[in-house]
């Protein structure tokens, strides 16, 4: 038993981590515990559906079979982090318009638009950035190009004041203009870029939208719709 | 035990051969699996994640906690509060080092499986090699214990690295966190 004692410890920690990690990965594949409900989106099965990969051919698949109403127009907001950790993405749909926000919250971000329709996402950015993916069962899964990197995501549904936040102003002739993703825990991501040059984004004020960007203020608003040129 | 090197039997340290080649490769197959985990995107922003966080935070310093138990519990066993330490430290040693052991497996599991090895800045960085070092080293230390006839240094060098190892992964990670965002729970 003394002897052992110090095989048997690795091995208690080894079989810890092994279930840890399956439950990881029937949580990441399946739907997971419910959300808050969605602006519009279906409420999250709790049945997890545990053999559906996150690759958009199959989730297609997936999300012809859940109950969403492709013939009216999609309004939701989905927001979190992406595959891996490295970035958090929001999309905000309005009627249709979708709108999706990427950042790492330092100084890598791409906003884009297109549309949400038939469960299909379809946006495009600056510089040749592309979104493709899904939704429905209260998550969109896709797939974000850009800067040629390549992100893929799984995110479920967000309710205010979770969500998509933008400010475009002009601060002492600098065009300003910073992008704002706040999560469910109330943490926030953001990035502002003043003439081109990304920074971290100072934390805004989830219920008022106000935040100080290089000592103006400015107020964050919900996005809705198609971006204001900028 | 500190008397181990002047017994009669030759302390070699050729024993610690198959510990240390295990711990290697412990060592590198979590630096590998969070390397080809990672996405090849941007490097890891803590803001992006959410509630996993604050557990981690706390398993790391209940580790950390008793990461300082089994210091002064080890400096007990070698005699340096006096000669005849009590018998309740060895047990003591003993299970403080499973369960601060174990509460560091759920936090590793996170960090690779959501995070990954990430180089953006220097705390990402060393926390990533520090803990890719930790569980090998831990791995050494537990393989090295059974063994005997291992020199009188092996026990105090491979707790001295695991226990350095785990109070930086709880520098650069819950000690960043609560100094950088808050205390939380």
């Amino acid at each position: 038993m003394k002897r052992n004692g110090p095989i048997i410890t690795l091995l208690a920690g080894l079989a810890l981590a092994a279930v840890l990690i399956t439950v990881n990965l029937s949580l990441t594949k399946g739907g997971g515990e419910p959300d808050p409900a969605g602006l519009g989106a279906a409420v999250a099965s709790a049945a997890p559906a545990a053999s559906t990969p996150p690759s958009p051919t199959v989730a297609a698949s997936a999300s012809a079979a859940a109950p969403d109403a492709p013939a009216e127009k999609v309004n939701a907001t989905w927001a979190g982090t992406v595959d891996g950790g490295g970035a958090t993405i929001a999309i905000a749909v309005t009627d249709g318009v979708a709108v999706a926000y990427l950042c790492d919250g330092k100084k890598a971000e791409v906003w884009l638009q297109g549309t949400a329709a038939d469960g299909k996402l379809a946006l495009t950015g600056k510089k040749g950035a592309t979104l493709t993916g899904t939704f429905g069962g209260g998550k969109a899964t896709g797939t974000v190009t850009a800067n040629g990197r390549k992100w893929t995501f799984t995110v479920k549904a967000v309710a205010k004041p979770s969500g998509l936040y933008r400010a475009t102003a002009t601060v002492r002739n600098a065009k300003v203009v910073g992008g704002w993703i706040v999560l469910p825990d109330g943490s926030q991501v953001g990035v502002v870029t003043v003439d081109d040059v990304p920074q971290p984004a100072p934390a805004i004020d989830p219920a008022t939208g106000a935040v100080t960007v290089d000592g103006a203020a400015l107020t964050a608003a919900p996005v809705t719709g198609v971006l204001a040129e900028n | 035990m500190s008397d181990q090197s002047t017994r009669r039997v030759k302390a070699s340290a050729a024993g610690l051969y198959v510990p240390l080649l295990l711990g290697a490769i412990v060592t590198v197959t979590l630096g590998v699996y969070g390397s080809v985990h990672t996405p090849t995107g941007i490097a890891v922003n803590v803001a992006g994640f959410s509630g996993p966080q604050t557990v981690k935070v706390w398993l790391a310093s209940g580790a950390a906690l008793l990461a300082l138990v089994q210091l002064v519990s080890a400096f007990a066993m070698w005699g340096r509060f006096g000669a005849n330490p009590p018998s309740w430290i060895g047990p003591l040693h003993r299970w403080s080092g499973r369960f601060a052991f174990l509460l560091t497996v759920p936090v590793a599991v996170h960090c690779l499986y959501a995070l990954g090895f990430a180089t953006y800045d220097t705390r990402t960085l060393a926390h990533s090699l520090l803990g890719c070092f930790f569980f090998g080293a831990f791995t050494v230390k537990m393989l090295s214990l059974p063994k005997r006839g291992l020199p009188g240094w092996t026990l105090p060098l491979l707790g001295g690295a695991v226990f350095t190892a785990l109070i930086g992964l709880w520098l650069t990670s819950s000690f960043w966190y609560f100094t950088t965002i808050g205390v939380r729970f």
